[in-house]
């Protein structure tokens, strides 16, 4: 074997090493829990912990949605309801009833636990792109409650927090929210669960009937599955864990309104995280959010501008580079769209699923004879 | 002793009467064939059993217990389990898990139905494909596939719908001796099928629907003599 085709051959042969040992990937989880267990220690701009918070929401709420939309086939809209209403109940029992918030997260919950048993009870009587419709009609009637509820939920002006009381364990401070670092470990920790969650489900029999319900809601149904049960058990397991990520958004920001946490786009955020990253895989979401938070964030930061005139493709001081650094920031969210529809066309699998393609020509390619793969090229009948 | 009794049952689609005063029982141990031109009630007749429409009328008594509106999981979990005539494989499991799908009906565990699934495989000699994405098989191992699966949910009364449809005479031989073998072991069967040879060979006993009445009912050698069978498939010959 010729050395290029050595190194050609050695990214697929790691993966492929590991793909067969779950002890070796197991290995792997604990490198990467422990390196991001130390991250703070050694990150100081409080801009790098604040990027990673937004990562630790994003895969949260992507494996939140992920357990009804991707293992059970049902596309919600509709999370930013989950999401808004958790986030709600904790902020407001906060403001209002100085309710300390991890207090206040047990009736968030129940809070969110009763929306979702009360969608699903709804949306579930209907089928394909109608309960996708259906979703967002729900949705948007709670946050249309929440805008127009003043004297109970403060309108559209929102709740702003004013201070998060001190985490005490008998007279010692544990933390008293100042500084990212307390919420970044939360993220951690939420984002680590709602992973174990994903991983808990996909290895049991609610995972294989959820992916049957996925695949075919009659069959399933002859197979002795009971679809509005284990439709809304799925719903609720993933409305729980929405609402934690709502709730986290907003002692972590401080501040909600109907657009940042009951809004549309925010439920599209969630699907998009899932659909770029791998819909239905456990590591997926964790993709989806790698890519995207980066991704808008650069964007945000005009860095395609930047790139440009790096490259000396665009003078800055021309009348051009004034007009792209002037103008093309605002349109982060115009390329943020192109960009996504791009990977939705090119990688249908999102891209875990692209990637695991690529590893497999890369595993074909070395061996060589063909091997039948899952889906492989045999006769009609095989045997 | 009756598995199965079908009483009188009506099935209506607006005015139309999809089934008609159908009567018939499935017998213990015994494959009941169940055959009639297309569009006589054939496949209406398995979902007014397995619960996907309700009689409009009549009963469907399974084990002594009245079945009618029951949803199809609750029937599955009494021991009857469908086929279906468009085969609805689960296809991005793989065969294993679309058979494990099936054992979990019956235990939590996934190791159990893990051993229970791959041991149905093995009855319809399908082991060496487990693996495979179900959407990756040919029609035929489809159809064995949804064989498997129903096995799996250990049902006492198997409906198989169409099974031989689309098959070359190799594999429909394969389906036939699987069809006996479940018989050896003790399981009723309901069989609709089109293929003449075929289910003249498995039956114990056939039904012959028409327009949604039931035209003939006996032994396979009774139902080839009625000359209404015959009218019904060939045409009246004094038309001719």
């Amino acid at each position: 074997m010729t050395g290029a085709c050595h190194l050609k051959a050695l990214g697929p042969k790691v993966l492929s090493s590991l793909r067969g040992s779950p002890g070796r990937w197991w290995l792997v989880i604990a490198v990467v829990v422990a390196a991001l267990l130390a991250f703070p220690q050694t990150m100081s701009s409080p801009y790098g912990l604040h990027l990673m918070i937004l990562l630790f929401l994003s895969v949260a709420m992507g494996e939140s949605w992920n357990v009804i939309g991707g293992y059970c086939g049902q596309y919600s809209v509709g999370h930013a309801a989950y999401f808004g209403v958790g986030s709600y109940a904790t902020l407001m029992l906060l403001q209002y009833k100085h309710v300390a918030p991890w207090w206040g997260v047990w009736a968030a919950l129940v809070a969110a636990l009763v929306v979702s048993l009360l969608i699903g009870t709804i949306c579930f009587r209907l089928r394909g792109p109608y309960f996708v419709l259906a979703s967002i009609a729900v949705a948007e009637i709670i946050r249309l409650i929440v805008l127009n509820w003043k004297p109970f939920t403060n309108g559209a002006e929102g709740i702003l927090l004013a201070d998060i009381p001190a985490l005490k364990l008998g007279d010692r401070v544990i933390t008293d929210w100042l500084s990212k670092t307390p919420f970044y470990y939360l993220g951690l920790a939420l984002a680590l669960t709602t992973l174990l969650v994903n991983y808990l489900v996909q290895h049991s029999k609610l995972g294989y009937y959820l992916q049957a319900i996925r695949e075919d809601q009659d069959a399933a149904h002859s197979l002795g599955i009971n679809l509005s049960l284990y439709k809304n058990v799925a719903l609720a397991i993933s409305a729980l864990f929405t609402a934690l990520s709502g709730i986290f958004y907003g002692l972590y920001i401080g501040f909600i309104d109907p657009p940042s946490v009951l809004g549309v786009d925010l439920s599209v955020q969630m699907v998009l995280i899932c659909i770029i990253g791998g819909i239905g895989t456990n590591f997926g979401p964790v993709v989806g959010a790698l890519v995207l938070v980066p991704l808008s964030e650069a964007l945000r930061a005009n860095i395609l501008t930047k790139l440009l005139f790096a490259a000396g493709v665009v003078k800055e001081s021309s009348a051009v580079g004034g007009f792209l650094k002037e103008n093309l920031a605002h349109a982060h969210v115009l390329i943020y769209g192109i960009l996504v529809v791009v990977v939705i066309l090119f990688m249908p699998d999102g891209v875990l699923g692209f990637t695991k393609k690529l590893v497999a020509r890369g595993a074909r390619q070395l061996s060589a004879a063909p091997q039948p793969l899952v889906g492989g090229l045999r006769g009609p009948t095989g045997d | 002793m009756a598995l199965l009794e079908i009483k009188h049952v009506f099935k209506f689609f607006g005015g139309l009467a999809a089934l008609s005063d159908v009567v018939c029982s499935a017998e213990q141990g015994k494959i009941l064939g169940l055959i009639g031109p297309n569009g006589s009630g054939k496949t209406t007749l398995f979902n007014c059993i397995t619960g996907y429409y309700p009689p409009s009328k009549g009963e469907v008594v399974f084990k002594g217990q009245r079945i009618n509106g029951l949803q199809p999981d609750r029937v599955c979990k009494l021991g009857m389990a469908r086929t279906w005539q468009k085969v609805r494989p689960l296809a991005k499991l793989t065969v294993l898990d679309n058979v494990m799908v099936g054992a979990l009906a019956r235990t939590n565990s996934l190791k159990v139905a893990r051993e229970a699934a791959m041991e149905q495989l093995k009855m319809v000699r399908m082991e060496r494909k487990a693996h495979y994405l179900a959407g990756s098989l040919s029609i035929g191992e489809r159809k064995k596939l949804e064989v498997a699966r129903v096995l799996a949910t250990q049902a006492e009364l198997l409906l198989l719908d169409e099974v031989m449809g689309g098959l070359n005479t190799v594999e429909s031989e394969e389906i036939i001796q699987l069809i006996l073998d479940i018989k050896k072991r003790g399981l009723t069967q309901m069989v609709i099928e089109h293929d003449m040879k075929a289910i003249m060979r498995i039956s114990d006993r056939i039904v012959v629907l028409n327009s949604g009445e039931k035209l003939a009912e006996g032994s396979p050698q009774q139902v080839v003599e009625n000359p209404a069978v015959v009218t019904a498939y060939l045409g009246d010959a004094n038309v001719a």
